[in-house]
């Protein structure tokens, strides 16, 4: 009769509904941050103007600022910027999803894991930015040497992530399968398959700071456009607000691809969150 | 009425250790039969070789007739921990055993929202079970067992983790249920009373080696009410039950702190 009722009682507050106020509490929640950030750009100001006072060494957040509107004005911040895009999407795409069918392959077939495991390790544990060089001589110093750099280095903690979550795989939750009659199969799709999704987020989300370094980096070494390209020719001219500008605008992409990973997590794993 | 399980002699090692021995048993069709002992007695393991998740080592266990070696869609296993996907809502978890079996249509998805009303979780059926207390995540393991309409119903402990209120409102709901169904069901608990109060009879095993001591055939009025459980009669099935017991209880608890 009061069935319903009954297990209403039962469900744990704050899932699905709202929280009452959450619009009053969220600016309390990042004063301290906004004030950290401001405080720190105020006294880089301050520093830089009076305390160093040498454009050679350092440049105010106001010079860098304008250095940076500056670029945009004249376009070539878009033809520095894109071309880095180009260059991390490329490799990023290609690291994913290569990552996550090797790590499937290593968590799948014990020969497979046995035979790639050195390989995977060595070169995870290897700085294999030093390679870049090499790659600019193989590749020449158009884009695809960089991809291949940022596929060096978003490969591996995908890989690893992939296989870790893949063989992780809660035992109960593969029996209580089982005890339908599932067929491996059902149970790679049905149980580990999802299970390892928040693992292989956690390795794609590590592997954007990687192949945002691994851009950078690579056309420091050798290139014609690029936001390396831009830091590396600003230095070499003691433009210290242009060097700046690159690498805020490297910052900025990174926190905000992060953020939007952390978006795309709370989308598709909700329940890692609790 | 009908033989529905036949165990014969059943055994199990796991290598030097003796599980279960010499297990004989049949149980009727409908008939609601509880497990107790204490720990390291085997129950679970008896139960685990019913569903097919553990083959037995000598003997056999036949469903109908049949020998059971593997997993079947005639037999729904209700686990200890709820096992649910947290990625599922409640109604996909539910439906998972009709989805293993290859077919889900609208006569299942029609079978599987009753039943979660049968458990009492109409309007959750889209809700994630970490939007659930511990009781009604049970719920929905007993619903996803159900869902399959399996012949036999192995229940693992399956309100262990729930505390002592919570517990004794699922043994009604329990008791509702299966009136309604008169599924044959195999119940695992360590409490005795439960087991008293559910169950047509008790098999009471003992341990080193698993074995079954007695079968209590409980002989209380139903349909049941949690008031029974202060009759005369049910503390006496409780404390010859215990008195069965209590010696293999006191060695496993010293055994447990060396």
């Amino acid at each position: 009769m009061s069935q319903l009722s009954d297990g209403q009682a039962e469900v744990v507050q704050g899932g699905v509904q709202a929280r009452p106020g959450s619009g009053m509490r969220l600016p309390r929640l990042y004063l301290a941050g906004v004030v950290s950030v401001l405080g720190g750009l105020l006294l880089w100001e301050v520093v830089s103007r009076f305390l160093v006072a040498n454009a050679l060494f350092l440049a105010a957040p106001s010079q860098i600022f304008s250095a940076i509107l500056a670029l945009a004005k004249s376009g070539e911040l878009w033809r520095h910027m894109s071309i880095s895009a180009i260059e991390f999407a490329l490799g990023y795409a290609i690291a994913s999803v290569l990552g996550v069918m090797i790590g499937f392959a290593m968590a799948e077939s014990a020969t497979m894991k046995r035979a790639l495991q050195p390989w995977v390790s060595g070169l995870y544990a290897t700085p294999t930015i030093a390679l870049a060089p090499l790659f600019i001589l193989w590749l020449g110093i158009g884009i695809w040497s960089k991809v291949l750099v940022v596929i060096f280095l978003v490969l591996f903690p995908v890989t690893i992530n992939t296989e870790a979550g893949l063989r992780t795989t809660s035992e109960r939750l593969i029996e209580m399968l089982r005890s339908f009659g599932a067929s491996p199969r059902q149970i790679f799709f049905k149980v580990s398959l999802p299970s390892a999704v928040p693992f292989i987020l956690a390795g794609l989300k590590l592997g954007i700071g990687r192949g945002l370094i691994g851009v950078v980096v690579a056309e420091l070494f050798g290139s014609r456009a690029g936001l390396g390209r831009l830091i590396a020719q600003s230095a070499d001219a003691f433009n210290m607000p242009e060097l700046f500008a690159g690498v805020i605008v490297l910052a900025v992409a990174g926190i905000m691809l992060t953020a939007g990973f952390g978006w795309l997590e709370n989308r598709l794993v909700p329940w890692t969150k609790d | 009425m009908a033989r529905k399980l036949q165990v014969s002699h059943l055994g199990k090692t796991f290598g030097e250790l003796r599980a279960l021995q010499d297990i004989n048993l049949a149980v009727e069709r409908g008939e609601f039969i509880a497990l107790v002992g204490p720990s390291g007695c085997g129950k679970t393991t008896f139960l685990r070789i019913v569903a097919g998740l553990e083959p037995a080592s000598s003997g056999e266990v036949t469903l109908d007739g049949r020998a059971v070696r593997s997993p079947g869609g005639d037999r729904g296993f209700v686990f200890q921990s709820d096992n649910l996907l947290p990625w599922r809502t409640v109604f996909a978890n539910a439906i998972i055993g009709r989805e293993v079996a290859g077919h889900v249509g609208p006569a299942e998805r029609q079978r599987t929202m009753e039943l979660l009303k049968l458990v009492g979780l109409e309007g959750f059926e889209h809700y994630h079970p970490r939007q659930l207390s511990g009781g009604m995540r049970q719920r929905v393991n007993l619903a996803r067992a159900l869902a399959i309409d399996p012949e036999v119903l192995l229940m693992d402990e399956p309100f262990s983790s729930l505390d002592a209120q919570t517990r004794e409102i699922m043994q009604t709901e329990l008791m509702r249920i299966w009136e309604d169904g008169r599924k044959t069901v195999l119940f695992v608990t360590h409490q005795i009373d439960e087991a008293v109060f559910l169950a047509d009879r008790v098999l009471v095993f003992a341990r080193r080696p698993g074995r079954l001591r007695e079968s209590v055939v409980i002989e209380l009025p139903r349909p049941r009410s949690l008031a029974i459980k202060r009759t005369a009669e049910f503390v006496r099935y409780v404390d010859h039950i215990w008195r069965l017991i209590e010696d293999d209880v006191r060695a496993s608890v010293i055994e447990e702190k060396v």
